[in-house]
């Protein structure tokens, strides 16, 4: 039985070609976005495991503070006290961002300086140095490294190696090489701890603890682990470093919007699947009847369908994972070389989790059977008359079903949700219209085809073209509605995306402006992800204070934090001086006074994405977690400046951050040159006072604004590649629709070449029909794109984030544009083939 | 001159061991007015031959004359437009368009010439009120039986006054009474409105309403009996005939 119905079903698939292959393209698209991007997370994720965890190599335990900032020894003897803990040594280490070109023309994005306990760290790891000679705890300027990075930086035994610092380019001897590393990740640079303290200015600290224990026994390890929690508190964590989480939570948001992506492509895979075998049925109503009449049951033919649509699930699944591997493996090599610059971040070879796998298959196979169903299940009540009966007129007149009632019902909940101004009812809206659209689009098609076949009728359909081209369209509405929910599907994304990406760029370049509006920026090699930038001490700032023309000079510090078990960035700024270089955006709280209150005893600024996640408001206290213990801070505003606007972040003063954290590198510095200051003179003497600090780079603070404008385009460009790409299955859902007429109709078609239509005019009905089914997909497209752009800002807005909703005019220009360019594609490859029948073969077409 | 004057027609499909003749130096000529049945059994290249004449197909060898003009040399615009201005078609199962009211359906060719939409739909419910669908102007073709709906086809075929009816097996759908009202209406085409008709039927009845019968064999014209008022639907002669054919 099996056997039969392969046959059969491979037969009918290879009999249509084309619209087999239209149908699994769709399948394809669905599958690949899904399969490429789920790729993404896991690779970055390993990169980041490999980068900032792995320095961990093969010890048992790790401990750090949670918030990522050193601490002092004594919780290293606290370690040791543990019962079962075999050795113990602690360490500091660091990532140091590498300016490019610092090394010449080797690329290096970042190092990894640790600082080691030197007999403590023998008993716990193997040092085998394959030439020189291992670290001792007496030595001073002097280090280890891999042989790789020698290599690299084409050092040898007892040359010197540059490291920039806080206090500026220092050099240590290389006494010792140790044999290349096999994990990805940063190359260490090891020193001994009193070395690294002072190159950090973190004198007596420890950022890190390993211990060895005395047991394998795994449930004795989770015994220890916890008497070792315990001991230390809960502002430790055991097993890795937790910094750089903020990446983290940045990519797996990333990641969701991407899998949202392919669940919507897949989604219009399922359209265009349930169309395809709605067409077949009524198609094969002959054949199926036949089966029918000579004792095939209904089980058998559902499982016919089912089969065929098995197989073009299975083997559109296949390819696109194929080809979702190559756009994933694609999508990281280029972000590969991006974020090695932006957040030094190594890259290694593509990670694919065995659940994607099992997800991609259950979804591509999944949707194709669950979209053959329904058709499958209509054709098994095909009755065996219909193999004897002639064909019928086919006209379907539509009429209201429940299905367009409750549409329209989801269609006024849905506007309900969105006037509550609640972020999760106009989400849960969104969905709802988007469902209520696609069950009202049947008796919407009439209406809206007449309309725009007058239109058009007026423009281009002349000779009654445009007359034939509607009553096609309106001919089968439930198809028509199907694809133009496919198109639908595509233009909204186009057009919310669009509304969020007006918003965002007006909202950030706003405060862009605002915060770095200085005359000069110098940044550090890796903006806002602060942890791993070398700052510089306030000699530097002092400097350029100091220096002719230079007005004033504000600077930022940072230290890592919890609050409320977030993780938070705390930026140190000198409340007297920020203001007149920058200010923040204020989203809460009294903007004349908070910067000054910053002064006054422990006070906090929180920022938007920080504030929503702690739901925090101005006059509340906190309670934040230093290296010195929990300190009671209170808010006193909400804002944000720029470079922070996406990451958990709040603003102390410098005094506290000295106080509580015992940090006062700068990592940021923006000054304004006096009113009477000739930029040409004074920027050399910048650039004099910077050649000791190659860690930063001097920008001009205009320059700056003009470079983040353009990354934003570039960025929104990437994005509406994006886009195009989501826009495919839209287009061969309207092909596939278009090219299932031009057969239907084909004898009709001969008709009317046969009575005088000449190619031009065929062409132009198939064009103009096209046309119409893309303006309605557009129409509903702008309705539903207008919605979910709106709850997107709503959402990100109460996520924190600085944006006002404003009016997508350019989306909704770039969606109609998208909407008639998809209409005149479509409809190339049906048209020519409609134009080009032979008529006598048309006209006895059965 | 004859209004279709046909010399030596030959169609061939395919090519090499598998090559079909379906028409084999056919000759034919028709009057103005004149009202031709074409017979023959099945694949006997009857259709072809229609086909030919309505330049819907180019022939292998041999040449149609219609109206004085030589539609083999014709580029395909200019014989889609022959075909609109000159000829009308009637076929086996109707070919209306499902969507169109009768109206429309009879306008079509007006439409498709580029006529007002106004005029066109004046001229064809003119049309359908002379073959008798004047109380089922606004019926979409599945509200209309199929006699109606072939009769809407007729209005169809004349509302561009064209000189000439082609009808392939019109009455190959139709019940008996549907099928003598259309050869009727055929009849009238050519008495009445002055067309000249020619028609494939496989039915001696329906052909015994022509002036003149043609007999097809295997692709080869291999008879003709003429029929004047006082034979005229003689269905039993015509009978006769076609099996000595």
């Amino acid at each position: 039985m099996l056997r039969l119905q392969l046959t059969l079903a491979a037969r009918y698939l290879l009999g249509r070609k084309l619209r087999t292959a239209l149908t699994t393209l769709a399948i394809v698209f669905g599958t690949m976005v899904i399969f490429g991007m789920g790729m993404l997370l896991p690779t970055m994720l390993a990169a980041f495991q490999a980068n900032v965890l792995a320095a961990a190599g093969q010890v048992d335990v790790t401990v750090t503070q949670k918030s990522g900032e050193a601490f002092t020894r004594s919780a290293l003897s606290k370690v040791r006290a543990v019962p079962g803990v075999r050795v113990v040594a602690g360490s500091l280490s660091r990532t140091v961002n590498i300016p490019s070109g610092y090394y010449g023309r080797t690329q290096l994005g970042a190092l990894t300086l640790t600082g080691i306990d030197v007999d403590a760290a023998q008993a716990l790891h193997s040092y085998a140095v394959t030439s020189g000679r291992f670290l001792r705890a007496s030595d001073e300027s002097v280090t280890v490294i891999t042989a790789n990075l020698a290599e690299m930086l084409s050092l040898h035994l007892g040359d010197k190696l540059h490291l920039p610092t806080a206090d500026g380019d220092i050099t240590l001897k290389i006494v010792g090489l140790l044999p290349a590393r096999s994990q990805p990740g940063n190359e260490e640079v090891l020193v001994t701890l009193s070395e690294a303290q002072k190159l950090l200015a973190l004198p007596n600290r420890i950022n890190t603890i390993e211990a060895n224990l005395n047991t394998t026994d795994q449930a004795q390890r989770d015994v220890i682990e916890g008497a070792i929690q315990s001991s230390l508190g809960t502002d430790y964590t055991l097993g890795g470093l937790s910094g750089g989480s903020e990446l983290l939570a940045g990519l797996q948001t990333g990641q969701a919007a991407f899998s949202l992506f392919g669940f919507l492509a897949l989604f219009m895979g399922g359209f265009i699947i349930f169309n395809t075998f709605r067409t077949i049925i009524a198609e094969r109503r002959h054949d199926i009847g036949m089966l029918r009449a000579i004792g095939a049951g209904r089980r058998t033919i559902v499982g016919l369908i089912l089969v065929e649509g098995l197989i073009q699930g299975v083997v559109g699944t296949a390819i696109g994972m194929a080809l979702g591997y190559l756009m994933g493996a694609g999508i990281l090599l280029m972000m590969g070389s991006l974020y090695r610059n932006f957040v030094h971040l190594n890259i290694g070879a593509p990670v694919i989790e065995p659940q994607l796998f099992v997800q991609t298959i259950v979804l591509g196979v999944g949707v194709t059977l669950l979209a053959g169903l329904l058709p499958a299940l209509s054709a098994s009540r095909v009755s065996p008359l219909e193999a004897l009966r002639p064909a019928a007129v086919e006209h379907t007149t539509q009429r209201f079903t429940r299905g367009n009632i409750a549409g329209a019902g989801l269609l006024v909940l849905a506007l309900l949700g969105l006037v509550s101004h609640n972020a999760r009812m106009a989400a849960l809206g969104g969905l709802l219209f988007l469902i209520g659209l696609v069950l009202v689009a049947p008796v919407l098609v009439q209406p809206i085809a007449t309309f725009f076949s007058r239109l058009l009728t007026l423009l281009v359909a002349r000779e009654g073209t445009g007359e034939l081209a509607q009553s096609n369209v309106v001919r089968q509405p439930g198809r028509a509605a199907v694809t133009a929910s496919a198109t639908m599907v595509g233009l909204a994304i186009v057009v919310a995306m669009g509304g969020m990406v007006w918003s965002l760029t007006g909202g950030f370049l706003g405060i862009l402006q605002k915060s770095l509006g200085s005359d000069y920026l110098l940044m550090p090699p890796a903006v806002s992800l602060w942890g791993s930038n070398v700052g510089a001490k306030p000699e530097l700032a002092n400097r350029l204070r100091a220096t002719p023309g230079v007005a004033v000079v504000s600077t930022l510090r940072y230290a890592a934090a919890t609050a409320n078990g977030k993780s938070v960035a705390l930026l140190g700024i000198d409340p007297v001086n920020y203001t007149k270089v920058a200010s923040l955006a204020f989203q809460a709280g009294d903007p004349q006074t908070a910067l000054a209150d910053l002064s006054r005893g422990r006070a906090l600024i929180i920022n938007g994405v920080f504030a929503a996640q702690t739901g925090l408001h101005p006059g509340d206290s906190v309670h934040l977690s230093t290296p010195t213990g929990q300190q009671l801070y209170q808010v006193v505003a909400v804002g944000g400046d720029y470079l922070n606007a996406k990451i958990q972040t709040a603003y102390i003063s410098q005094a506290n951050l000295q106080r509580d954290f015992h940090k006062s590198e700068d990592i940021f510095l923006q000054l304004n040159l006096a009113p009477n200051a000739n930029a040409a003179t004074v920027e050399p003497r910048l650039k004099a006072i910077l050649k000791d600090y190659p860690q930063f780079k001097l920008v001009s603070g205009q320059n700056y604004f003009e470079e983040n404008k353009q990354i934003f385009n570039s960025t929104f460009m990437v994005m509406y590649v994006l886009l195009g790409v989501l826009a495919a299955p839209s287009l061969i859902a309207l092909l596939n629709t278009l090219a299932i007429g031009v057969i239907e109709r084909t004898r009709e078609i001969g008709m009317l070449r046969a009575i005088g239509a000449t190619r031009r005019q065929v062409r132009r009905i198939v064009m103009t029909e096209s046309l119409l089914l893309a303006a309605i997909g557009t129409a509903f497209g702008l309705l539903a794109g207008l919605y979910l752009g709106y709850v997107m800002i709503l959402g990100l807005s109460t996520a924190g984030y600085p944006v006002d909703y404003v009016f997508p005019a350019g989306g909704l220009v770039a969606a109609v544009a998208i909407g008639l360019l998809l209409g005149v594609v479509a409809a190339l490859f049906p048209a020519r083939q409609a134009a080009r029948m032979n008529i006598v073969r048309a006209l006895r077409y059965e | 001159m004859a209004l279709i004057q046909a010399e030596e027609l030959t169609r061939v499909y395919g090519a090499g061991e598998t090559a079909v003749t379906a028409l084999d130096h056919a000759s034919l000529g028709v009057e103005a007015r004149e009202f031709v049945a074409v017979m023959g059994p099945s694949g006997c290249g009857k259709s072809t031959l229609l086909y030919l004449l309505g330049g819907l197909d180019r022939p292998s060898a041999g040449r149609v004359m219609i109206d004085g003009i030589s539609i083999g040399e014709l580029t395909d615009d200019a014989l889609t437009r022959l075909r609109r201005q000159k000829i009308g078609f009637v076929f086996q199962s109707f070919n209306l368009i499902p969507m169109l009211d009768a109206v429309d359906n009879a306008a079509l060719p007006l439409t498709l010439d580029g006529v007002a939409a106004e005029k066109a739909r004046t001229r064809a419910t003119e049309w359908l009120q002379k073959v008798g669908l004047g109380n089922r102007l606004t019926s979409r073709p599945d509200q209309l039986s199929g006699g109606q709906q072939q009769r809407v086809a007729v209005a169809r075929a004349l509302v561009a006054e064209p000189r000439l009816v082609l009808a392939d097996e019109p009455t190959g759908n139709l019940d008996t009474r549907s099928s003598d009202e259309i050869a009727g209406l055929l009849r009238q085409v050519a008495d009445d409105w002055g067309r000249a008709v020619v028609m494939v039927t496989h039915d001696a009845h329906i052909a015994s309403y022509a002036d003149r019968i043609l007999f097809l064999r295997d692709g080869v014209i291999v008879d003709e009996l003429r029929l004047d008022a006082h034979n005229r639907a003689n269905a039993e002669l015509v009978a006769e005939r076609l099996r000595m054919v």
